[in-house]
C-alpha cells in the first residue's frame, strides 16, 4: 500500500529530525558559537561540514539550530490545534450567534498573510520566536476549525449518536465510542500539515534574521549567511536548504499518508443496499 | 395499565412570525401489550410526536406520562437517568444510518447495556439472545452494519431496542425501506413482541403496513389527531374526511374504478374546509 | 421524422420481444427474455424489487441504456420503428415526441435556478419547434392539464418552492409536452405521500382516458400497479416470473413470488379488512 510505505519514510525523517533536536547539543562535536581562525574551511575529519565565515563548526551549528526549528513548528501546530479545534466543535453546539461569529472569524484569519503578520508581531512584541509562532498558529487555526467542525457536524447529525443518546449514554461516552475515532484522522492530517507550515515559517523568519539573536544558530540563519559566501563555498547553502526541504516534505508526506490510510475508513460506504 | 399517556401535547418551532405549530393538542394513550399505529403524511408532526415523547423535543404545552411517571418537566439529567433504565426505546426508519458504521453488530447491540454498567461479556451474551428473537444468527455479531442486508440491519436495530426490556418501543417507519419479504418478516416480529407484553407505537405514512398489525390507529394531520379507532374502524368505516381520503388513496389489490371519483370529492371537501 | 403509418389503431405503440440486456463488463445477462405489447390507451404494469431489471427494461425502451449495458438479444419497437435500426439523432427525435418517461426523484430532473414554467416552455420550444411566445402559452396550458392547483403561480416558481407531488406533476407536464404516445412511469410515485401518490395515479389514468396515452407503470408495489393496469409482469432477478391480465394475476397468482406479494397485502395490508365481495367490482 502506497500510503503505508510513504508514511513510514515520512515518519523516519521526522523522527531523525526530532532526535537531532533533542540530542543535537549532546552530539555536537564542537561548541556551535566558538569562533576560530580556521574560517570557511571545507569538510574535514575535524569539521565534517566545514566551518563558516567566523570559523564556527557548521555541523554543530546545524544540530543546535534544529532545536529552534522543531520547537517552533510544534508551537505553531499546537497553538493551531487548540485555537481551531475547540471553537470548531463548539460552533456546532453554542447557537447561531457564536456559529456566525466563529465562521466569519475563521474566514478572516484565513485571508491574512501569516508570514507578514508573524514579521509584524515580532517587530511589535520584541524579537522573540515564540510570539511569532503563536501568531502563526492562530492564523493557520482555521484549518483545524474547519476539519473539526465538519467532523462534529456529521457526527452530531447522525442517527447513531441520537440512538446512543436515547439509550442513555452520556456525552463523554458518546464522544469516546462514536466520535473520537472518526475525528482523530482528520485532525492528525491537519496537524502534520501545520507542522510543515511551522517549519517553513520558522525557517523564513530566521532566514530574515527575525526572532533569534545572532550568535545562536538556526537553519534559516545558516542558509542566509552561507548565501553570502557563495563565491567561496558554493555547496554550503545546500545542507541547511536540504534539511528544511526534507523536513517540510516529510510533514506533508505524512499528512497525505494519514489521509490515504484513514480516508477509506472515515468514508466507508457500506456495500449492501436494501436487499 | 397505560404505558404512555400524552395529553394536550403542543410543540412549536421557530420564533416570532415564523413560529409554527408542529403539534396542536395531541391526546394519546398506549396500554401494555398493545400496538398503536400513528398515521401521518409529510409535515403531519408524527416524528415530532415521537421525538417529544423521547425527550428530544421540549413541548410548549401538555403532559407526557411514561410508565406512570410524569416526565413533562424533566431536565437533561433526569432524562438521561430515565433512558438508562431503558423503559422507552426507539427504532429509526433507516437502520444503516442509525448504526455506527465502524462498530461491530455486537458493539452496537451492547451499547444500551454498557451505559447501564453491565459488563461487556454479559452484554454480548444478551445481544446474542436477542438476535435470535428477531430471527438472526449469532454469527452476525462480529460483522459491520455495511455487511448486512437492509432487512437484517432493521432487525438488528429492533433487537437493540428490545435488549433493555423496555415497556414501550416507538418505531418510526420501520418497514418503509424494506422489500416485501423483509417487510412481512419485521411485521411478524412486531406481532410476536405484542405477545411478550411490550407496548409498540408504530409510526408510518403508510396505512397499509400499519393496518396489518396495529390494534388501534391514530390519524395525524397537520399536527392534530383527526381520528382514533380500532384498525378495522379506521379502514372499513373512517369518519373524518381526511381519514376517508387516506383510506381510499392507499393502494390495494381490490381497487374499484369508482374510487377515483370519490377521492376527487374528498379532496375538494378537504380543500374547502 | 421518419414515421411509418400504423396498419391499424390496435397496432402496439410499444412492443418488446424477448429482450435480453447484458452487462458488458462480465457478460452477465441482467434482463432475460422480457416481452410485452402495449396498444394505444393500454396500461402495462411491471412489478419487482430494485435490481429485478424493471428499470433497465424501461431504459431499453427509451433507447438510453446506461453505459456498460447493451441489448444482447430481442427487439424493441416504438410506434412500429425498430430501435436497433435508429441512429442517435432519430432516437433523440423519438424520445419525447413518441415515447417519454418520468422517474422517482423529480427534483433531480429540474434545474434548481430556473423557474419551472420556463423549463417546461423550453422543452415545448425544442420538441415542437414553436416560437418562444407560443411555447410559453403551451407550457402554461400543460401545467393546467396536469391539474396543478394554481398553474399561473407555479409557472414562475422555482423547484425548491414546490412539493414532491407538484414537482412530479411538472415533470409529467414536460414528459407529455410533445404529445407522446407512450409514457413510462418508473417508480414515479414511490417517494410521495399516499394521498399524493393517489393524485398522480389518478392524473395518469385521466390522461390515458382523455388522450389515449399508453402507459407503462413500474413499481415495487403490486397494489400501485393494480390500480391502473390491464396487463401485469412480475419480475425477479432479471426474469419475468409471472405475466398475464391484471385480474388473473391478482386473484390467482401462480408463481410463489407473486403469491408472497399478494399475501403481504391480504394479511398485512388494507385488503385484510376489505370484504372479498368487493373484489372484481
Amino acid at each position: 500500500m502506497l500510503g503505508l510505505t510513504s508514511g513510514r519514510i515520512a515518519v523516519a525523517v521526522l523522527v531523525v529530525v526530532a532526535l537531532l533536536a533533542v540530542l543535537g547539543p549532546l552530539l555536537a562535536p564542537a561548541d556551535p558559537i566558538a569562533q576560530s581562525a580556521n574560517t570557511l574551511a571545507g569538510p574535514s575529519g575535524q569539521h565534517w561540514l566545514g566551518t563558516d565565515y567566523l570559523g564556527r563548526d557548521v555541523f554543530s551549528r546545524l544540530l543546535e539550530g534544529s532545536r529552534v526549528s522543531v520547537t517552533g513548528a510544534l508551537e505553531v501546530a499546537l497553538v493551531a490545534l487548540a485555537a481551531g479545534t475547540v471553537p470548531g466543535i463548539l460552533s456546532v453546539y453554542l447557537g447561531r450567534a457564536f456559529e456566525w461569529a466563529a465562521l466569519r472569524l475563521a474566514d478572516t484569519l484565513i485571508a491574512l498573510p501569516f508570514l507578514l503578520f508573524a514579521v509584524a508581531v515580532t517587530a511589535l512584541l520584541g524579537n522573540g520566536i515564540t510570539q511569532a509562532m503563536v501568531v502563526t498558529g492562530v492564523l493557520v487555526s482555521p484549518l483545524f476549525f474547519r476539519v473539526s467542525r465538519a467532523a462534529t457536524l456529521t457526527v452530531a447529525r447522525s442517527q447513531y449518536v441520537e440512538a446512543a443518546l436515547i439509550a442513555g449514554a452520556s456525552l463523554g461516552s458518546i464522544v469516546r465510542r462514536h466520535v473520537w475515532g472518526k475525528v482523530l484522522p482528520a485532525i492528525a492530517v491537519a496537524f502534520a500539515q501545520t507542522v510543515g507550515v511551522g517549519f517553513i515559517i520558522v525557517s523564513s523568519l530566521t532566514f530574515l534574521g527575525i526572532g533569534v539573536q545572532p550568535p545562536a544558530p538556526t537553519w534559516g540563519g545558516l542558509l542566509a549567511s552561507d548565501l553570502g559566501y557563495l563565491n567561496f563555498q558554493p555547496w554550503a547553502p545546500v545542507v541547511p536548504a536540504l534539511l528544511i526541504m526534507a523536513t517540510v516534505w516529510a510533514a506533508n508526506l505524512l499528512a497525505d499518508a494519514i489521509r490515504d490510510v484513514s480516508g477509506p475508513a472515515g468514508h466507508r460506504v457500506p456495500a449492501g443496499g436494501t436487499a | 395499565m397505560n404505558v404512555l399517556e400524552v395529553s394536550g401535547l403542543e410543540v412549536r418551532y421557530g420564533h416570532g412570525a415564523r413560529r409554527k405549530r408542529a403539534l396542536a393538542g395531541v391526546d394519546l394513550t398506549v396500554e401494555r401489550g398493545e400496538i398503536v399505529g400513528v398515521i401521518g403524511e409529510t409535515g403531519s408532526g408524527k416524528s415530532t410526536l415521537a421525538r417529544t415523547v423521547l425527550g428530544l423535543v421540549r413541548p410548549s404545552a401538555g403532559r407526557i406520562v411514561l410508565g406512570g411517571q410524569d416526565v413533562t418537566g424533566y431536565r437533561a439529567r433526569q432524562w438521561r437517568a430515565l433512558r438508562r433504565r431503558g423503559i422507552v426505546q426507539y427504532v429509526f426508519q433507516d437502520p444503516l444510518r442509525s448504526l455506527d458504521p465502524e462498530l461491530s453488530i455486537a458493539d452496537s447491540l451492547a451499547e444500551p447495556l454498557l451505559v447501564r454498567g453491565i459488563a461487556r461479556a454479559e452484554a454480548v451474551n444478551r445481544a446474542e439472545e436477542y438476535l435470535s428473537r428477531v430471527r438472526l444468527d449469532a454469527d452476525l455479531l462480529p460483522r459491520l452494519p455495511g455487511e448486512l442486508s437492509g432487512g437484517q440491519r432493521q432487525r438488528v436495530t429492533i433487537a437493540r431496542a428490545l435488549l433493555t426490556e423496555p415497556e414501550l418501543v416507538l418505531l418510526d417507519e420501520p418497514v418503509s425501506a424494506l422489500d416485501a419479504a423483509n417487510r412481512v418478516q419485521v411485521l411478524r416480529i412486531l406481532q410476536d413482541l405484542r405477545e411478550s407484553g411490550v407496548a409498540l407505537v408504530f409510526i408510518s405514512h403508510d396505512l397499509g403496513s400499519v393496518a396489518g398489525v396495529a390494534d388501534r390507529i391514530a390519524v395525524l394531520s397537520e399536527g392534530a389527531l383527526v381520528e382514533t379507532g380500532t384498525a378495522r374502524q379506521i379502514v372499513a368505516t373512517p369518519s373524518h374526511p381526511y381519514t376517508r381520503l387516506l383510506v381510499s388513496s392507499a393502494p390495494t389489490l381490490r381497487a374499484a374504478p369508482a374510487d377515483r371519483a370519490r377521492r376527487e370529492e374528498l379532496r375538494a371537501a378537504l380543500l374547502n374546509s | 421524422m421518419t414515421s411509418t403509418i400504423e396498419p391499424g389503431t390496435g397496432a402496439p405503440v410499444l412492443s418488446v420481444r424477448d429482450l435480453h440486456i447484458r452487462r458488458t463488463a462480465d457478460g452477465a445477462d441482467l434482463v432475460r427474455g422480457i416481452g410485452f405489447d402495449l396498444s394505444p390507451g393500454g396500461v402495462v404494469g411491471i412489478v419487482g424489487e430494485s435490481g429485478s431489471g424493471k428499470t433497465l427494461t424501461c431504459r431499453a425502451a427509451l433507447g438510453v441504456l446506461p453505459a456498460g449495458c447493451t441489448v444482447a438479444g430481442g427487439r424493441v419497437h416504438v410506434a412500429g420503428l425498430d430501435l436497433a435500426t435508429l441512429g442517435a439523432a432519430e432516437l433523440t427525435q423519438l424520445r419525447g415526441a413518441t415515447i417519454s418517461a418520468v422517474f422517482q426523484d423529480p427534483a433531480s430532473y429540474l434545474n434548481p435556478s430556473i423557474p419551472v414554467g420556463a423549463q417546461v416552455a423550453e422543452v415545448v420550444r425544442v420538441k415542437k419547434g414553436l416560437r418562444r411566445r407560443d411555447a410559453r402559452r403551451d407550457a402554461a396550458e400543460l401545467l393546467a392539464a396536469v391539474r396543478l392547483r394554481s398553474p399561473g403561480l407555479v409557472y414562475g416558481q422555482y423547484p425548491h418552492e414546490l412539493s414532491g407531488g407538484m414537482l412530479q406533476r411538472v415533470l409529467i407536464a414536460t414528459a407529455i409536452a410533445a404529445e407522446p404516445r407512450v409514457l413510462i412511469a418508473d417508480e414515479a410515485t414511490t417517494a410521495l405521500d399516499v394521498t399524493v401518490q393517489a393524485e398522480i395515479l389518478d392524473l395518469l389514468a385521466d390522461l390515458r382516458e382523455r388522450t389515449g396515452l399508453a402507459l407503462v407503470v413500474v413499481s415495487h408495489d403490486l397494489a400501485v400497479v393494480a390500480q391502473l393496469c390491464d396487463e401485469v409482469l412480475v419480475m425477479r432477478a432479471g426474469e419475468v416470473v409471472e405475466q398475464g391480465p391484471a385480474e388473473r394475476v391478482l386473484q390467482h397468482p401462480e408463481h410463489e413470488y407473486t403469491r408472497l406479494l399478494v399475501d403481504e397485502h391480504e394479511r398485512y395490508g388494507l385488503d385484510r379488512f376489505l370484504a372479498p365481495a368487493e373484489a372484481g367490482a
